[in-house]
């Protein structure tokens, strides 16, 4: 016990003695195990990510679908498979979505209880007119949280009804998809043929009769790890349960379809049938209707005429009878006219009559007057008369006249009623004429009225039949509508009823027509996100195998030297602590404690540091790639132990290597001082021309250079590591940036691509081409077809682009085809297609193979292969119109434009791309410039690979120089310190020392130019993507960064050797017994 | 004034917390081509005081005069200039650089002085000229320390230190070196100052000087050197 604890206090102030060989040892493995357990981790970390994210996230493990959708009964059967724990049937469509201008696709998720997709912003869509979106989607189509956006579902062939009962919805929540980890959206076949994004719906707001597949989580899931073997085949083995049932079921559900179809059809046919009944009787109603109107109309025709015949009759009589009254008139009053004349002649005779009666009147009149006057004159003379007598007389006389006038009056009354007598007669004789004359007035007046009163009812009569027959003439053209109306109903009818039995035609067709369901049974592998991320996860994995070598060799060559170097100067305290007699176990145990010290301390930091640093950076770099919601770095034990064991083995293992070496010595042996290290002549002293024209020093530095072995091998290596890790950085970075160039300015050279609508018509598409070509700044516009498809070879198969030029020559203006290895522009014919090289290279065909190239309506055709490509992004398939036409048997149109503009800046192509997007014929226009913007944006996150390759370089370079350094001056005091003696100036000695490190230093840095351009080329290999092609060019300006980097690290050291040089105590180290 | 002259020179080491006197006022002086021995017991300072009169080391104070230069105040890079041309050293263990020759060896003192000796010549004044471009491994130590030799007269210096330069030979090979170092002396007229705890062969020297507890306890003028050849111990 106290030994051992006087040991541990001399191993402890050995370390405090010596702690700059301390450090470094540490160092090396804390670089060692940090480098090998950050970087191994990394992809376990990965893993443990997307595992954890898929299970949080319920994402399934087996997905069934089925070219007729999934029902409700396949679910059933599917859960009743061994090992299902869930069926979820679920659906999904491919939608188009119009936003300002242009027109995107987007698939369309139901949200679910399976593939539960994160939420990032908002919140989950509640009813059917909402939707969530992912981020892209808000920052493509510039819409927002609240914003709407109207969907157009996929039509499905034969399909009734909507898709979706809602299709304008509003954006309610942004989220991330587990099932889309990736950029890949996958294919469709709307619009340009690529999915842009996908939106999640209300599950509600789905409208079909089927699932369209069913998702398949497992029991005990939670026990096995993604992407593991384990994993692997517990799904393989389920699925090979559900392959037993899927005949069944395909065949089930087929049978189901032609049933439904048969019955549907029968209910049809007889709905046709009693609709072509009605039909038929509601057009002879109709003709019978029209009949009877004709019928109606000629009765009235004949009774019009019957009456304007009757009417004629009687006022032909009416009028007679006027006529005749007229003549009795007439006559009437002739007669009345003679009677009038005898009259007159009458009253004349009356009046002759009257004039005597007057005269004799007027006689008697005046002798009335003669006797009045005689009787005034006796009544005069009575008066005057005085005697009686005389009175008497005169009285008597006055007696004799009045009786005289008395006999006179009686006359004169006679006569007067004589002529009163005649007056009467004439009057009376007047009055009957004038009475007569008045009945032939009134009877005149008669006739008049009366013929008056005739017209008007002739007038009123003839206009009422005239009225009559407007009307019948009115009927008599509805009719004649009516008939031509009733002709075309029947017309009508009848294409209708041939359309129909047609309809009833074709689905008695289709269903005969309808193909066998046909069940995919899929896994997480057939994920593309999810497929590439564990493809990376694996290429991370190889590279972690790489890096860690180099480290892990540097950290055991570093850890001998110093140990052999301890263990060299401690030899005599060997020998001694031998002659007191301590066992060989416990000598070396001090040594075993001290490299084990280092080596724990600096592994325990190295992975505490190299788990949480390496994953993260590496991740950094992926995120750009994969969205995930987090990133899990977890402390990796198994990675932890190996590295720590691995670095253990190198270091301690070196130790123990040099320290047995000397325990077996003799103590005397031992204390001895060792024989240096004898000189000795190198081969190019035998070369007298040379040698003897080198100055002393440099043959001084030629000898040395050769004598010390170990730090020659040591430093080459190590700076070589040093050069190469930051050549294959840098030239990473040349690979990578030049794809971009190399695709968009080189091969595809045109500046837009120009997707036409599919509905136009030829002549459209001409016209508008022609049009395009005129315009201003358009320099070449080059007709093509494209469409994705998928390209294949036995199992293998990527998806592609299937180009196919309108003229094979032109082609050349927007596309370089050309060989991949001479560089020889290719010319398509019809001996088959060209396919671009990483295509190739994935699916392992060769010129003459025969590939099968799919298309997106899934026609399957075995094409040979007549040349590789150059190609540096996806993957491309190029065929000439004719072979494609000839294979496919489908005739050519031109559906996409790629344009060349006069090397016009980006805003003016954005102008132009906005002028064409508002035309009809443009379904969209993808800038290039836009393209390449995108992508360099992802592709600038590898430049972090090369910062963490340049740090780790460095370190690496700097930790192996700094070491050398330490060693070569220790090793070497004595010399060092003799030439110190000797005079040389500080600047000589480090030059005496320094130029052999330099000239390790430019060795290791040419092997490591040689070793990096290798080492580029296979890191270049396991980080390539599946549709990227690195070109594998490192360019000068990198050797050159590659060369500095490393001189300058290498300078750097030299600097401290240098002060370390500086310091060596001469008088000590020469004193020592050597 | 004295060729060489050593005035009240101090010099004090700090170990942790103990300050040690390696020199404590010493005081001597030697003259143009004597050929001096220095004696006394171990730790008594002489190693000390070569390496001050070397430039190997510094004083803590005092003078050491050389040649009419104090010595004692040069700077680090005027010590080195001075090391390189006015010092030849000599080491108990020849301290020869192990993957250089014989030749070689010398050749590495004499390129960086101005006027050295050819390293020809001065090999075969050593009498190795026929093993001059053998390694110092394939050498016997009698034959590294004359090549240790050969390197610091080749340099052609004025002072010639010899720190214990026969302690690592065997007696016939000592005195072999002895003679050498006697022979250099006397034929180029060189200084030459040679530490040794064996006293018997002070009588070879002109001078004599015994250190004893950090200090040149008495120095003494030979006015009849003997030939080392004659000196028997």
């Amino acid at each position: 016990m106290k030994i051992k604890k006087a040991l541990l206090k001399d191993t402890f102030k050995e370390i405090k003695k010596s702690y700059k060989r301390f450090i470094s040892i540490l160092l090396m493995a804390l670089l060692g195990v940090g480098f090998f357990a950050g970087l191994r981790a990394t992809s376990p970390d990965m893993v443990d990510s997307i595992d954890i994210y898929y299970k949080n996230h319920n994402v399934y493990d087996i997905e069934v679908m089925s070219t007729l959708g999934v029902t409700d009964s396949d679910i059933e059967a599917l859960s009743n498979i061994e090992n299902v724990e869930n069926v979820y049937g679920t659906y999904s469509r491919d939608g188009v979505i119009k936003t300002n201008d242009k027109e995107i696709v987007s698939k369309i998720l139901c949200v679910d209880d399976v593939n539960i997709p994160v939420l990032v912003e908002g919140s989950m869509p509640e009813n059917i007119d909402e939707c969530v979106v992912e981020e892209s989607f808000l920052v493509g189509t510039d819409k927002k949280i609240g914003d709407s956006i109207e969907i157009e579902p996929e039509k499905i062939d034969g399909e009734e009804s909507e898709y979706l009962k809602n299709k304008t919805l509003k954006i309610v929540g942004v989220v991330e998809s587990p099932l889309y980890i990736s950029r890949e959206r996958g294919s469709t076949k709307l619009g340009t043929g690529v999915i842009n994004y996908y939106i999640y719906v209300n599950k509600e707001n789905i409208n079909s009769e089927v699932y369209t597949e069913a998702y398949i989580t497992l029991e005990n899931r939670d026990k096995y790890q993604t992407g593991s073997s384990k994993y692997e085949d517990y799904v393989e083995e389920t699925k090979d349960k559900i392959e037993e049932i899927k005949e069944e079921r395909e065949n089930a559900r087929y049978q189901e379809l032609i049933d439904e179809a048969n019955a549907e059809i029968a209910k049809a046919e007889e709905e046709f049938n009693t609709e072509k009944q009605n039909g038929e009787t509601q057009l002879q109603d109709a003709e019978n209707e029209i009949n009877e109107g004709k019928a109606q109309i000629e009765a009235g025709e004949a009774e019009i005429n019957s009456k304007e015949r009757t009417a004629n009759q009687q006022f032909e009589n009416a009028e007679a009878q006027i006529e005749s009254a007229k003549l009795e008139v007439a006559q009437n009053a002739l007669r009345l006219n003679n009677e009038k004349i005898e009259a007159e002649k009458g009253f004349e005779q009356a009046e002759s009559q009257k004039a005597g009666l007057q005269s004799t009147l007027e006689n008697i009149n005046n002798a009335i007057k003669i006797t009045d006057n005689s009787i005034a004159e006796k009544q005069a003379k009575l008066e005057t008369a005085e005697t009686e007598e005389e009175i008497a007389a005169i009285n008597q006389e006055i007696a004799e006249l009045q009786a005289k006038r008395q006999v006179y009056e009686t006359n004169k009354q006679s006569i007067e009623a004589g002529i009163t007598q005649i007056d009467n007669e004439i009057a009376n004789g007047r009055q009957e004429l004038q009475n007569a004359e008045a009945q032939i007035d009134s009877a005149r007046n008669q006739i008049q009225s009366q013929e008056s009163t005739l017209k008007q009812t002739k007038n009123r009569t003839y206009s009422q039949i005239a009225s009559a027959r407007q009307e019948l003439e009115a009927s008599k053209q509805e009719i004649e509508n009516a008939e031509t109306e009733l002709e075309t109903a029947r017309a009508e009818f009848n294409s209708k009823i041939e359309e129909a039995e047609g309809k009833l035609i074709d689905a008695r067709e289709k269903v005969s027509e309808i193909e066998k369901a046909k069940w995919y049974i899929l896994d997480r592998q057939q994920n593309a996100g999810y497929s590439s991320y564990i493809q990376d996860t694996q290429s991370i994995e190889n590279l972690s195998v790489v890096f860690p070598i180099v480290f892990f060799a540097i950290a055991a060559l570093v850890s001998l030297t110093s140990m052999t170097r301890m263990v060299e100067e401690e030899r005599q305290e060997i020998g001694t602590l031998k002659a007191l007699g301590y066992n060989k176990f416990h000598i070396m145990l001090k040594y075993l404690i001290y490299s084990s010290l280092a080596c724990i301390i600096g592994g325990i930091i190295g992975m505490n540091i190299g788990f949480q640093l390496l994953p993260r950076i590496i991740w950094d770099m992926y995120s750009m790639m994969y969205t995930l919601p987090e990133f899990i770095i977890s402390f990796n034990h198994k990675y932890s132990s190996i590295g720590l064991g691995l670095i253990y083995v190198c270091i301690v293992g070196a130790t123990l290597y040099t320290i047995l070496k000397e325990v077996k010595e003799t103590p005397a042996t031992l204390l001895r001082p060792k024989a240096p290290k004898y000189g000795k002549r190198v081969l190019l002293e035998r070369v007298g021309f040379i040698w003897k024209r080198l100055k002393f020093s440099h043959k001084v530095t030629v000898r040395n250079i050769f004598r010390y072995k170990k730090r020659f091998l040591m430093t080459i290596i190590g700076i070589m590591g040093c050069t190469s890790l930051i050549l294959a950085g840098f030239g990473l970075k040349d690979s990578i940036s030049s794809i971009l160039p190399n695709q968009y300015e080189d091969i595809c050279h045109y500046d837009m691509l120009v997707s036409l609508k599919t509905a136009l018509t030829q002549e459209q598409r001409n016209t508008y081409i022609e049009n395009l070509k005129q315009k201003e700044n358009i320099q070449e516009v080059v007709e093509t077809y494209m469409e994705s498809g998928t390209a294949g070879k036995g199992d293998n198969s990527e998806t592609v682009q299937i180009v196919v030029p309108n003229d094979n020559q032109e082609i050349d203006k927007a596309i370089k085809i050309r060989d991949v290895k001479t560089k020889e522009p290719f010319t398509l014919a019809e001996e088959g297609i060209i396919i671009t090289d990483k295509l190739a290279e994935l699916i392992d065909a060769k010129v003459g193979d025969t590939i099968t190239v799919t298309t997106a309506d899934d026609i399957e055709k075995e094409i040979k292969v007549a040349g590789i490509a150059e190609n540096y992004i996806s993957h491309y398939v190029y065929m000439s119109k004719e072979l494609y036409q000839q294979v496919f048997g489908e005739s050519y149109s031109t559906n996409v434009l790629l344009v060349q503009d006069n090397n016009l800046n980006e805003e003016q192509e954005k102008t132009i791309m906005q002028e064409m997007v508002a035309q009809n014929e443009v379904l969209t226009v993808t800038l290039t410039t836009t393209t390449m913007k995108s992508l360099d944006d992802a592709m600038s996150s590898l430049n972090y690979v090369v910062i963490v390759l340049i740090v780790s370089a460095g370190l690496l370079a700097f930790v192996v120089l700094y070491n050398l350094s330490n060693i070569n001056i220790g090793e070497r005091i004595r010399e060092l310190a003799t030439i110190k003696v000797l005079g040389f100036y500080d600047r000589e000695v480090y030059d005496y020392v320094t130029r052999e490190t330099i000239i390790l230093t430019i060795i290791g840095i040419l092997l490591g130019l040689v070793v990096g351009y290798f080492l580029n080329f296979y890191i270049l290999g396991t980080c390539e993507i599946n549709i990227l092609r690195f070109e594998k060019v490192i360019h000068p300006i990198s050797y050159l960064y590659a060369t500095a980097i490393t001189l300058i690290f290498s300078i750097i050291v030299n600097i401290v050797t240098y002060f370390a040089l500086k310091k060596i105590d001469m008088i000590g180290s020469l004193k020592s017994v050597e | 004034m004295a060729y060489i002259e050593f005035k009240n020179v101090c010099k004090e080491y700090k170990m942790g917390e103990i300050i040690i006197k390696a020199l404590d006022n010493t005081n001597f002086s030697i003259e143009k081509g004597e050929l001096v021995v220095v004696v006394g017991p171990s730790g008594a300072g002489k190693t000390t005081a070569l390496n001050i009169l070397g430039g190997m080391d510094t004083v803590t104070s005092g003078d050491v005069i050389v040649d009419g230069k104090n010595v004692a105040k040069l700077k680090n890079k005027q010590l080195i200039k001075y090391r390189r041309e006015d010092i030849g050293f000599v080491f108990q263990f020849y301290n020869l650089v192990q993957n250089l020759t014989a030749i070689e060896n010398v050749e590495l003192a004499t390129q960086i002085c101005k006027d050295s000796l050819s390293p020809d010549e001065v090999m075969e004044k050593v009498g190795l000229a026929d093993r001059k471009k053998n390694f110092p491994s394939q050498l016997s130590g009698g034959e590294q320390q004359r090549v240790a030799i050969a390197r610091a007269i080749a340099k052609n210096p004025k002072l010639l230190l010899c720190d214990e330069p026969t302690g690592a030979l065997d007696y016939k090979t000592g005195k072999q070196i002895l003679k050498l170092l006697q022979d250099t002396a006397r034929k180029e007229n060189m200084t030459v100052i040679i530490i040794t705890h064996n006293a018997a062969i002070a009588p070879m020297a002109d001078k004599i000087i015994r250190f004893k507890n950090g200090t040149a306890e008495s120095i003494e003028s030979n006015q009849n050197p003997i030939p080392v050849e004659n000196i028997e111990w």
